[in-house]
Protein backbone atom coordinates (compact mmCIF):
# COMPACT_ATOMS: atom_id res chain seq x y z
CA UNK A 1 0.00 0.00 0.00
CA UNK A 2 1.39 3.44 -0.90
CA UNK A 3 1.84 6.26 1.60
CA UNK A 4 -0.76 8.20 -0.33
CA UNK A 5 -3.75 6.37 1.12
CA UNK A 6 -4.96 4.45 4.16
CA UNK A 7 -7.61 1.78 4.68
CA UNK A 8 -9.36 1.86 8.04
CA UNK A 9 -12.07 -0.37 9.55
CA UNK A 10 -14.17 1.55 12.05
CA UNK A 11 -14.88 -1.50 14.21
CA UNK A 12 -11.18 -2.27 14.48
CA UNK A 13 -10.42 1.10 16.07
CA UNK A 14 -9.95 0.81 19.81
CA UNK A 15 -12.84 2.84 21.27
CA UNK A 16 -11.85 5.48 23.82
CA UNK A 17 -14.17 6.01 26.82
CA UNK A 18 -15.77 9.44 26.87
CA UNK A 19 -16.64 10.97 30.20
CA UNK A 20 -20.11 12.47 29.66
CA UNK A 21 -22.21 9.32 29.97
CA UNK A 22 -21.60 5.76 31.18
CA UNK A 23 -20.58 3.49 28.34
CA UNK A 24 -19.95 6.32 25.89
CA UNK A 25 -17.07 5.59 23.50
CA UNK A 26 -15.46 7.65 20.76
CA UNK A 27 -13.66 6.40 17.65
CA UNK A 28 -10.83 8.85 17.09
CA UNK A 29 -10.84 8.76 13.30
CA UNK A 30 -9.35 12.25 12.89
CA UNK A 31 -6.39 11.44 15.09
CA UNK A 32 -5.71 8.12 13.39
CA UNK A 33 -5.88 9.47 9.85
CA UNK A 34 -4.71 13.05 10.37
CA UNK A 35 -7.46 14.09 7.95
CA UNK A 36 -7.23 17.88 7.51
CA UNK A 37 -10.09 18.99 5.29
CA UNK A 38 -12.86 18.61 7.88
CA UNK A 39 -13.46 17.21 11.33
CA UNK A 40 -14.38 13.53 11.52
CA UNK A 41 -14.85 11.17 14.45
CA UNK A 42 -17.12 8.27 15.33
CA UNK A 43 -19.18 7.01 18.22
CA UNK A 44 -19.88 3.35 18.96
CA UNK A 45 -22.28 1.82 21.46
CA UNK A 46 -24.59 -1.04 22.35
CA UNK A 47 -28.33 -0.66 23.01
CA UNK A 48 -28.97 1.97 25.68
CA UNK A 49 -25.48 3.38 25.59
CA UNK A 50 -24.74 6.97 24.72
CA UNK A 51 -23.38 7.84 21.29
CA UNK A 52 -23.09 11.54 20.46
CA UNK A 53 -22.76 13.49 23.74
CA UNK A 54 -25.35 16.17 24.42
CA UNK A 55 -23.93 19.45 23.20
CA UNK A 56 -24.17 22.48 20.97
CA UNK A 57 -21.25 23.39 18.74
CA UNK A 58 -19.77 26.42 20.49
CA UNK A 59 -17.06 26.29 17.84
CA UNK A 60 -19.67 27.34 15.25
CA UNK A 61 -19.36 24.10 13.29
CA UNK A 62 -22.16 22.61 11.25
CA UNK A 63 -22.20 18.83 11.59
CA UNK A 64 -23.38 15.85 9.59
CA UNK A 65 -24.08 12.63 11.47
CA UNK A 66 -24.05 9.40 9.49
CA UNK A 67 -25.51 6.23 11.00
CA UNK A 68 -23.14 3.69 9.50
CA UNK A 69 -24.32 0.57 11.32
CA UNK A 70 -27.07 -0.43 13.76
CA UNK A 71 -29.79 1.91 14.93
CA UNK A 72 -29.63 5.20 16.81
CA UNK A 73 -32.08 7.69 18.28
CA UNK A 74 -31.19 11.36 18.02
CA UNK A 75 -32.78 14.23 19.88
CA UNK A 76 -32.17 17.64 18.31
CA UNK A 77 -33.61 20.69 20.05
CA UNK A 78 -36.17 18.43 21.71
CA UNK A 79 -37.20 16.64 18.50
CA UNK A 80 -36.72 12.85 18.41
CA UNK A 81 -35.32 11.29 15.25
CA UNK A 82 -35.43 7.55 14.66
CA UNK A 83 -32.18 6.85 12.83
CA UNK A 84 -31.55 3.38 11.37
CA UNK A 85 -28.37 2.65 9.43
CA UNK A 86 -28.13 4.90 6.38
CA UNK A 87 -29.67 7.93 8.08
CA UNK A 88 -27.99 11.32 7.58
CA UNK A 89 -28.69 14.15 10.03
CA UNK A 90 -27.46 17.69 9.39
CA UNK A 91 -27.33 19.82 12.53
CA UNK A 92 -26.51 23.54 12.74
CA UNK A 93 -24.07 24.87 15.32
CA UNK A 94 -26.59 26.28 17.77
CA UNK A 95 -28.87 23.25 17.85
CA UNK A 96 -28.66 21.01 20.91
CA UNK A 97 -28.12 17.38 19.95
CA UNK A 98 -27.64 14.02 21.62
CA UNK A 99 -27.81 10.43 20.35
CA UNK A 100 -28.16 7.04 22.01
CA UNK A 101 -27.76 3.58 20.58
CA UNK A 102 -30.77 1.31 20.12
CA UNK A 103 -28.88 -1.71 18.79
CA UNK A 104 -25.66 -3.57 19.58
CA UNK A 105 -22.60 -2.23 17.79
CA UNK A 106 -24.20 0.92 16.44
CA UNK A 107 -21.72 3.30 14.81
CA UNK A 108 -22.36 6.97 14.09
CA UNK A 109 -19.78 9.05 12.23
CA UNK A 110 -19.75 12.80 12.91
CA UNK A 111 -18.34 15.18 10.29
CA UNK A 112 -17.98 18.89 10.95
CA UNK A 113 -16.54 22.18 9.85
CA UNK A 114 -16.93 25.95 10.12
CA UNK A 115 -18.46 27.72 7.17
CA UNK A 116 -16.05 30.04 5.38
CA UNK A 117 -13.02 28.90 7.34
CA UNK A 118 -10.23 26.46 6.66
CA UNK A 119 -10.60 23.50 8.97
CA UNK A 120 -8.07 23.65 11.78
CA UNK A 121 -7.78 20.43 13.76
CA UNK A 122 -7.76 21.39 17.43
CA UNK A 123 -6.20 18.35 19.03
CA UNK A 124 -9.50 17.74 20.80
CA UNK A 125 -9.35 14.00 20.19
CA UNK A 126 -5.82 13.85 21.63
CA UNK A 127 -7.23 15.48 24.76
CA UNK A 128 -10.07 12.93 24.88
CA UNK A 129 -7.56 10.07 24.60
CA UNK A 130 -5.29 11.57 27.26
CA UNK A 131 -8.23 12.25 29.57
CA UNK A 132 -9.41 8.64 29.27
CA UNK A 133 -5.92 7.38 30.12
CA UNK A 134 -5.75 9.73 33.12
CA UNK A 135 -9.09 8.47 34.40
CA UNK A 136 -7.74 4.92 34.16
CA UNK A 137 -4.72 5.95 36.22
CA UNK A 138 -2.32 5.48 33.28
CA UNK A 139 -0.68 8.82 34.01
CA UNK A 140 2.57 8.41 32.07
CA UNK A 141 0.68 7.43 28.91
CA UNK A 142 -1.77 10.28 29.52
CA UNK A 143 1.08 12.80 29.82
CA UNK A 144 2.58 11.55 26.58
CA UNK A 145 -0.77 11.73 24.77
CA UNK A 146 -1.58 15.24 25.97
CA UNK A 147 1.76 16.50 24.62
CA UNK A 148 1.03 15.25 21.07
CA UNK A 149 -0.92 18.32 19.87
CA UNK A 150 1.68 20.85 21.12
CA UNK A 151 3.99 20.43 18.16
CA UNK A 152 1.16 19.63 15.80
CA UNK A 153 -0.81 22.81 16.57
CA UNK A 154 1.74 25.40 17.75
CA UNK A 155 -0.81 28.24 17.75
CA UNK A 156 -3.31 26.46 20.00
CA UNK A 157 -2.92 27.70 23.60
CA UNK A 158 -4.97 24.86 25.04
CA UNK A 159 -2.43 22.26 23.89
CA UNK A 160 0.35 23.34 26.29
CA UNK A 161 -2.28 24.44 28.82
CA UNK A 162 -3.71 20.92 29.02
CA UNK A 163 -0.17 19.54 29.28
CA UNK A 164 0.39 21.90 32.24
CA UNK A 165 -2.74 20.51 33.92
CA UNK A 166 -1.57 16.93 33.50
CA UNK A 167 1.92 17.74 34.81
CA UNK A 168 0.39 19.46 37.84
CA UNK A 169 -1.80 16.43 38.54
CA UNK A 170 1.26 14.17 38.15
CA UNK A 171 3.14 16.24 40.76
CA UNK A 172 5.63 17.73 38.31
CA UNK A 173 5.40 21.49 39.02
CA UNK A 174 8.51 22.47 37.03
CA UNK A 175 7.09 20.87 33.89
CA UNK A 176 3.66 22.33 34.65
CA UNK A 177 5.00 25.89 34.88
CA UNK A 178 7.04 25.44 31.70
CA UNK A 179 3.90 24.42 29.77
CA UNK A 180 1.88 27.17 31.43
CA UNK A 181 4.43 29.72 30.25
CA UNK A 182 4.20 28.30 26.74
CA UNK A 183 0.41 28.63 26.82
CA UNK A 184 0.65 32.20 28.13
CA UNK A 185 2.95 33.14 25.26
CA UNK A 186 0.28 32.02 22.78
CA UNK A 187 -2.77 33.59 24.46
CA UNK A 188 -2.25 35.17 27.86
CA UNK A 189 -5.81 36.48 28.10
CA UNK A 190 -7.37 33.06 27.55
CA UNK A 191 -5.02 31.33 29.99
CA UNK A 192 -5.45 33.95 32.71
CA UNK A 193 -9.20 33.76 32.30
CA UNK A 194 -9.24 30.00 32.67
CA UNK A 195 -6.41 28.98 34.99
CA UNK A 196 -7.52 30.49 38.35
CA UNK A 197 -10.73 28.40 38.39
CA UNK A 198 -9.17 25.20 37.09
CA UNK A 199 -8.96 22.60 39.88
CA UNK A 200 -6.33 20.66 37.88
CA UNK A 201 -3.87 23.47 38.70
CA UNK A 202 -4.70 23.75 42.43
CA UNK A 203 -1.39 22.19 43.44
CA UNK A 204 0.48 25.11 41.85
CA UNK A 205 -1.27 27.92 43.73
CA UNK A 206 1.21 28.07 46.64
CA UNK A 207 4.24 28.22 44.38
CA UNK A 208 5.72 31.71 43.91
CA UNK A 209 5.75 31.19 40.16
CA UNK A 210 1.94 30.98 40.09
CA UNK A 211 1.45 34.56 41.28
CA UNK A 212 4.14 35.80 38.91
CA UNK A 213 2.63 34.04 35.87
CA UNK A 214 -1.10 34.00 36.49
CA UNK A 215 -1.48 36.89 38.92
CA UNK B 1 -31.93 20.10 11.60
CA UNK B 2 -32.50 18.19 8.41
CA UNK B 3 -32.76 14.43 8.07
CA UNK B 4 -32.70 12.04 5.13
CA UNK B 5 -32.05 8.37 4.65
CA UNK B 6 -29.63 7.57 1.83
CA UNK B 7 -32.51 5.99 -0.10
CA UNK B 8 -34.40 9.30 0.07
CA UNK B 9 -31.62 11.28 -1.60
CA UNK B 10 -32.02 12.38 -5.20
CA UNK B 11 -30.88 9.74 -7.65
CA UNK B 12 -28.94 11.11 -10.59
CA UNK B 13 -27.71 8.49 -13.05
CA UNK B 14 -24.45 9.57 -14.59
CA UNK B 15 -23.38 8.55 -18.10
CA UNK B 16 -20.31 6.82 -16.58
CA UNK B 17 -22.61 4.28 -14.90
CA UNK B 18 -22.62 5.36 -11.25
CA UNK B 19 -25.48 7.09 -9.45
CA UNK B 20 -24.85 10.39 -7.68
CA UNK B 21 -26.90 10.93 -4.50
CA UNK B 22 -26.27 14.59 -3.55
CA UNK B 23 -25.84 15.19 0.18
CA UNK B 24 -24.02 18.54 0.43
CA UNK B 25 -26.48 20.04 -2.04
CA UNK B 26 -29.52 18.58 -0.26
CA UNK B 27 -28.53 19.96 3.15
CA UNK B 28 -26.75 23.05 1.79
CA UNK B 29 -23.62 22.07 3.71
CA UNK B 30 -21.03 24.82 3.30
CA UNK B 31 -17.95 23.65 5.16
CA UNK B 32 -17.03 20.38 3.44
CA UNK B 33 -17.91 18.33 0.38
CA UNK B 34 -19.95 15.18 0.93
CA UNK B 35 -22.06 12.90 -1.24
CA UNK B 36 -23.30 9.33 -1.47
CA UNK B 37 -22.79 7.13 -4.51
CA UNK B 38 -24.66 3.98 -5.45
CA UNK B 39 -24.37 1.71 -8.49
CA UNK B 40 -26.88 1.15 -11.26
CA UNK B 41 -26.42 -2.58 -10.64
CA UNK B 42 -24.15 -5.03 -8.84
CA UNK B 43 -20.77 -5.08 -10.54
CA UNK B 44 -21.28 -1.56 -11.81
CA UNK B 45 -19.18 1.51 -11.11
CA UNK B 46 -19.94 3.19 -7.79
CA UNK B 47 -17.04 5.65 -7.53
CA UNK B 48 -15.82 6.94 -10.87
CA UNK B 49 -12.17 6.45 -11.68
CA UNK B 50 -10.52 9.80 -11.14
CA UNK B 51 -7.82 11.78 -9.40
CA UNK B 52 -8.25 14.92 -7.33
CA UNK B 53 -5.20 16.53 -8.95
CA UNK B 54 -7.16 19.49 -10.27
CA UNK B 55 -8.98 20.36 -7.05
CA UNK B 56 -6.22 19.26 -4.67
CA UNK B 57 -8.74 17.59 -2.40
CA UNK B 58 -8.03 14.87 0.11
CA UNK B 59 -10.95 12.44 0.29
CA UNK B 60 -12.48 9.78 2.49
CA UNK B 61 -14.68 7.07 0.97
CA UNK B 62 -16.77 5.28 3.62
CA UNK B 63 -18.79 2.16 2.78
CA UNK B 64 -22.18 2.66 4.44
CA UNK B 65 -23.97 -0.32 2.85
CA UNK B 66 -23.12 -3.46 0.91
CA UNK B 67 -19.70 -4.40 -0.42
CA UNK B 68 -17.42 -2.66 -2.90
CA UNK B 69 -14.07 -3.25 -4.53
CA UNK B 70 -11.84 -0.20 -4.46
CA UNK B 71 -8.86 0.31 -6.70
CA UNK B 72 -6.42 2.90 -5.40
CA UNK B 73 -3.07 3.46 -7.05
CA UNK B 74 -3.63 0.10 -8.81
CA UNK B 75 -4.08 -1.75 -5.48
CA UNK B 76 -7.40 -3.57 -5.03
CA UNK B 77 -9.29 -3.72 -1.73
CA UNK B 78 -12.62 -5.43 -1.07
CA UNK B 79 -14.46 -3.46 1.59
CA UNK B 80 -17.68 -3.89 3.57
CA UNK B 81 -19.76 -1.65 5.81
CA UNK B 82 -17.75 0.55 8.16
CA UNK B 83 -14.53 0.38 6.17
CA UNK B 84 -13.09 3.51 4.66
CA UNK B 85 -10.39 4.56 2.26
CA UNK B 86 -8.62 7.82 3.02
CA UNK B 87 -6.78 9.11 -0.06
CA UNK B 88 -4.51 11.91 1.11
CA UNK B 89 -2.57 12.21 -2.16
CA UNK B 90 -4.74 14.02 -4.72
CA UNK B 91 -2.63 12.59 -7.56
CA UNK B 92 -3.62 8.98 -6.84
CA UNK B 93 -6.09 7.44 -9.25
CA UNK B 94 -9.01 5.84 -7.44
CA UNK B 95 -12.34 4.21 -8.28
CA UNK B 96 -14.68 1.49 -7.06
CA UNK B 97 -17.19 -1.04 -8.31
CA UNK B 98 -20.14 -2.36 -6.33
CA UNK B 99 -20.04 -6.02 -5.41
CA UNK B 100 -23.64 -5.93 -4.15
CA UNK B 101 -26.51 -4.03 -5.73
CA UNK B 102 -27.37 -2.30 -2.43
CA UNK B 103 -23.87 -0.84 -2.01
CA UNK B 104 -23.54 2.79 -0.96
CA UNK B 105 -20.40 4.86 -0.43
CA UNK B 106 -20.30 8.19 1.38
CA UNK B 107 -17.55 10.57 0.31
CA UNK B 108 -16.04 13.43 2.27
CA UNK B 109 -13.52 15.85 0.82
CA UNK B 110 -11.90 19.23 0.82
CA UNK B 111 -8.61 21.01 0.38
CA UNK B 112 -6.54 21.08 3.57
CA UNK B 113 -5.77 24.56 4.83
CA UNK B 114 -8.44 26.27 2.73
CA UNK B 115 -12.04 27.24 3.38
CA UNK B 116 -14.39 24.93 1.49
CA UNK B 117 -15.76 26.12 -1.85
CA UNK B 118 -18.63 24.33 -3.54
CA UNK B 119 -17.17 22.44 -6.51
CA UNK B 120 -18.42 23.48 -9.91
CA UNK B 121 -18.92 19.86 -10.95
CA UNK B 122 -21.91 19.60 -8.62
CA UNK B 123 -23.96 21.93 -10.81
CA UNK B 124 -22.81 20.10 -13.94
CA UNK B 125 -23.83 16.76 -12.42
CA UNK B 126 -27.16 18.18 -11.22
CA UNK B 127 -27.95 19.43 -14.71
CA UNK B 128 -27.28 16.06 -16.38
CA UNK B 129 -30.82 14.59 -16.14
CA UNK B 130 -32.34 17.81 -17.50
CA UNK B 131 -29.86 17.92 -20.36
CA UNK B 132 -30.60 14.26 -21.15
CA UNK B 133 -34.31 15.13 -21.39
CA UNK B 134 -33.46 18.32 -23.30
CA UNK B 135 -35.12 20.42 -20.59
CA UNK B 136 -32.72 23.25 -21.30
CA UNK B 137 -34.38 25.94 -19.18
CA UNK B 138 -33.79 23.98 -15.96
CA UNK B 139 -30.29 22.89 -16.98
CA UNK B 140 -29.45 26.54 -17.71
CA UNK B 141 -30.99 27.69 -14.42
CA UNK B 142 -28.80 25.27 -12.44
CA UNK B 143 -25.67 26.60 -14.15
CA UNK B 144 -26.71 30.24 -13.68
CA UNK B 145 -27.28 29.57 -9.98
CA UNK B 146 -23.81 28.05 -9.63
CA UNK B 147 -22.30 30.99 -11.51
CA UNK B 148 -23.68 33.46 -8.97
CA UNK B 149 -21.16 31.94 -6.55
CA UNK B 150 -18.38 31.23 -9.07
CA UNK B 151 -18.89 33.86 -11.81
CA UNK B 152 -15.49 33.26 -13.39
CA UNK B 153 -15.48 29.50 -13.55
CA UNK B 154 -14.47 28.63 -17.15
CA UNK B 155 -15.97 25.11 -17.19
CA UNK B 156 -19.31 26.32 -15.83
CA UNK B 157 -19.41 29.10 -18.42
CA UNK B 158 -18.55 26.64 -21.19
CA UNK B 159 -21.24 24.18 -20.09
CA UNK B 160 -23.76 26.99 -19.83
CA UNK B 161 -22.87 28.07 -23.36
CA UNK B 162 -23.42 24.49 -24.62
CA UNK B 163 -26.89 24.38 -23.12
CA UNK B 164 -27.84 27.86 -24.28
CA UNK B 165 -26.80 26.89 -27.79
CA UNK B 166 -28.92 23.74 -27.67
CA UNK B 167 -31.80 25.87 -26.37
CA UNK B 168 -31.49 28.19 -29.35
CA UNK B 169 -30.11 31.10 -27.33
CA UNK B 170 -27.26 31.70 -29.74
CA UNK B 171 -26.15 35.15 -28.59
CA UNK B 172 -26.03 34.13 -24.90
CA UNK B 173 -24.11 30.99 -25.90
CA UNK B 174 -21.57 32.96 -27.90
CA UNK B 175 -21.01 35.50 -25.12
CA UNK B 176 -20.56 32.84 -22.42
CA UNK B 177 -18.28 30.78 -24.64
CA UNK B 178 -16.14 33.85 -25.34
CA UNK B 179 -15.94 34.56 -21.61
CA UNK B 180 -14.93 30.96 -20.89
CA UNK B 181 -12.17 31.07 -23.51
CA UNK B 182 -10.94 34.45 -22.26
CA UNK B 183 -10.52 32.95 -18.81
CA UNK B 184 -9.03 29.66 -20.01
CA UNK B 185 -7.99 29.44 -23.69
CA UNK B 186 -8.10 25.61 -23.81
CA UNK B 187 -11.90 25.77 -24.11
CA UNK B 188 -11.55 27.20 -27.63
CA UNK B 189 -10.12 23.88 -28.77
CA UNK B 190 -12.94 21.92 -27.16
CA UNK B 191 -15.51 24.25 -28.72
CA UNK B 192 -14.17 23.58 -32.19
CA UNK B 193 -15.02 19.86 -31.82
CA UNK B 194 -18.13 20.12 -29.64
CA UNK B 195 -21.33 19.21 -31.47
CA UNK B 196 -23.34 21.35 -29.04
CA UNK B 197 -21.98 24.41 -30.88
CA UNK B 198 -22.86 23.29 -34.40
CA UNK B 199 -25.45 26.06 -34.72
CA UNK B 200 -23.03 28.91 -33.95
CA UNK B 201 -19.65 27.64 -35.11
CA UNK B 202 -19.74 29.74 -38.26
CA UNK B 203 -20.85 32.89 -36.40
CA UNK B 204 -18.54 35.87 -36.27
CA UNK B 205 -16.79 35.92 -32.88
CA UNK B 206 -16.80 32.14 -32.41
CA UNK B 207 -13.44 31.45 -30.74
CA UNK B 208 -10.72 30.20 -33.04
CA UNK B 209 -8.79 27.15 -31.85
Amino acid sequence: MSDGYTILALDEIEPVPYHQREGQKILTIQRLLDFRAAGINGWIGDAGEGLVPEHEEDSGSEELYVVVRGHARFTVDGNDVDAPAGTLIHVLAGENRVAVSEEAGTIVVAIGGRIGEAHGPSGWTSFVVADALRREGRMDEARAAIREPIEQFPDAWHAPYNAACFEAIAGEPDNAFAYLQQALRIDAQAVKGYAPQDPDLDSLHDDARWKKLVG
Amino acid sequence: MNVAHIDELDRIEMPEGFVWRPVRRRFDIRSFGTNVYTPSEAGGQIVEEHTEAQLGHEEIYLVVRGRVRFTVDEDEHELGVGRLVYVRDPQLRRGAVALTDDAAVLTLGGKPGEAFEVSAWEAMFAAVPYAQREEWDEAIRIHEEALTERPDHPALLYNLACMECRAGRSLDALLHLQRSVALEPKWAGYAQRDSDFAAIRSEQGFPAA
